[in-house]
């Protein structure tokens, strides 16, 4: 088992140590030279994969569709052709009913492409929820600094299950666009503890939003994908009903919270501050069988 | 045009049965004789955590009491507020809960169809106008990610750079016009056209095939992703 701390390894790293030895095929890899064509215009230098790596692999023996972006190409931000990569990719997974793991690490749309990224995105949900028509298992992992934001955070959440580690955070409007709307005495974007227990892994798992909480290591990542392959999470009547539901009571319990330790608070956690510092597991084990 | 009249424009005295409240549009309607199901933003308004569960919640209710109801979803929205606490509470699950609503509508048989009649931009476009079968837009809507003014802010690239590229790349250009050009409009429509007329026909020919890309690649504004697509789908299936 990897023991490489999963936010510290780039995306094909990544792959290399979430799948099986050498049972990564990309698609469309680097020498294809598939090419942003907005961001030499702009100046900016492109990528030959458009900060996306996807091919065949498999896990644990069972093969799955793979994605992961690269967060240190303009943030993991999707254009068009990384997301046209990503459309085709979980259509792939719906037409041959195959599981899709996406490794998500990204800040949404890719801001220079425009409303190009944004419709691209629309679509990948879209093929998501094909995917979910047919029964076909989709993950998105999410255990980098940047997270999973944007569309991204909004797409990361439509598929069946979602793995974090602490170090994951999902959302929409990231810290820094927050703190300029609002006001540093509001959110302070330099508070990393605060921002990562407002949209971190320890916070999502314990509202429900992330239904598998990892430690750092690749290898933890790999078991929490291992232990979801062949679910589905319901898409019928009752559960949206229930969802319906626990959505509502949240805002009811924490709409006029300041400060996320009332969500841990409320979740049965006493001692806040060894909370935080508690590994995945150890605060797992803290955790009241009950959610909030 | 205030609400009542763009309400007026697609549903005549029908539209009375559409509660407003915070801005948020959810109610039962007529458009030429055909019963469908409203939901919406108006005003510019942003959508937050509680917005998205009202649209979901009335979406639920008429899937479980008017199975197969048309949905139309009318879009005015600057998109999701940056809030502390909306993103503490998990603001993205909520959007994903709304598009799940309608997934399972779409799946029971109701068709989905979208008119961005006002501001339509990022997020408040992506958590559920972008999700219809069909999307159309007026030409005096606002679509698209965000003014090439934002962009420059956040991007640090000039306006006027933004502003000259845009004229040769309509993804860089805001509005319903442009955003036809990627496929991501399937047709603009005049204010001052019939708009029942629109809406029926809309309602009449929407198909749950999502055909964007092909249509961006048609009308020449998004060359690549129909293309790269393919070309993943192909190459996967070896």
């Amino acid at each position: 088992m990897s023991r490489e701390p999963y936010h510290e390894l780039k995306a094909r790293q990544r792959i290399a140590a979430i799948a099986d030895t050498d049972s990564f095929r990309e698609i469309l890899p680097p020498p294809e030279r598939l090419m942003s064509t907005y961001l030499p215009q702009l100046g900016i230098p492109v990528s030959f994969d458009d900060g996306l790596a996807i091919g065949h692999a498999t896990i644990g023996g069972t093969p799955v569709y793979l994605a992961a972006q690269v967060g240190q190409f303009v943030g993991g931000s999707v254009g068009e052709v990384h997301s046209a990569k990503l459309v085709g990719l979980v259509k792939s997974a719906a037409r041959d009913r195959i599981p899709c793991v996406l490794l998500v690490e990204s800040g949404g749309v890719r801001l220079h492409e425009g409303s190009s990224g944004e419709i691209g995105i629309a679509e990948a949900i879209r093929a998501v929820f094909a995917c979910r028509e047919a029964g076909v298992t989709t993950i998105a992992v999410i255990g980098s600094d940047i997270g999973a934001y944007g569309g991204m955070g909004i797409l990361s959440s439509c598929c069946d299950f979602r793995v974090m580690t602490e170090h994951g955070r999902i959302g929409i409007s990231g810290p820094i666009v927050i703190e300029k709307w609002m006001g540093k005495n509001v959110y302070d974007s330099s508070d990393r503890g605060l921002v990562w227990k407002i949209s971190g892994g320890k916070t999502r798992f314990i509202l429900g939003d992330a239904e598998v909480l990892v430690d750092e290591s690749a290898g933890a990542v790999r078991d929490g994908i291992l232990s979801l392959l062949g679910k589905s999470a319901p898409l019928d009547a009752a559960a949206l009903s229930a969802r319906q539901t626990a959505l509502e009571q949240r805002v009811e319990k924490f709409g006029t919270a300041t400060h996320p330790d009332e969500i841990w608070a409320a979740a049965g956690i006493t001692d806040v501050a060894i909370a935080t510092l508690d590994t995945a597991e150890d605060f797992k084990a803290t955790l009241p069988k009950t959610a909030p | 045009m205030s609400t009542d009249e763009l309400f007026a424009k697609f549903f005549g005295d029908s539209a009375s049965r559409i509660e407003v409240v915070d801005n948020i549009a959810t109610g039962y309607a007529s458009v030429g004789g055909q019963e469908v199901c409203v939901i919406g933003t108006v005003d510019g308004t942003f959508i937050n955590n509680a917005a998205a569960l009202r649209l979901a919640r009335h979406v639920m209710e008429c899937t479980k009491s008017k199975p197969g109801l048309p949905i139309v979803m009318l879009v005015d929205s600057a998109g999701q507020e940056p809030n502390r606490t909306a993103e503490m509470l998990g603001l993205a699950a909520y959007f994903a809960h709304l598009l799940s609503c309608l997934e399972f509508a779409r799946r029971s048989g109701h068709k989905l169809v979208t008119v961005a009649t006002g501001k339509a931009i990022g997020g408040a476009f992506i958590c559920y106008g972008m999700f219809a079968d069909a999307i159309y837009a007026l030409d005096t809507a606002s679509v698209g990610l965000m003014p090439v003014e934002a962009m420059s802010a956040v991007t640090k690239i000039p306006v006027a750079t933004l502003q000259e590229l845009s004229t040769r790349m309509p993804a860089l250009e805001f509005g319903a016009a442009p955003f036809a050009l990627l496929g991501g409009v399937k047709e603009v429509w005049p204010t001052t056209a019939d708009l029942v007329q629109k809406l029926s026909d809309a309602i009449r020919t929407a198909s749950s095939e999502d055909d964007r890309a092909a249509t961006g690649k048609e009308r020449g504004g998004r060359l690549l992703a129909f293309d790269v697509q393919q070309r993943v789908l192909a190459e996967s299936s070896r």
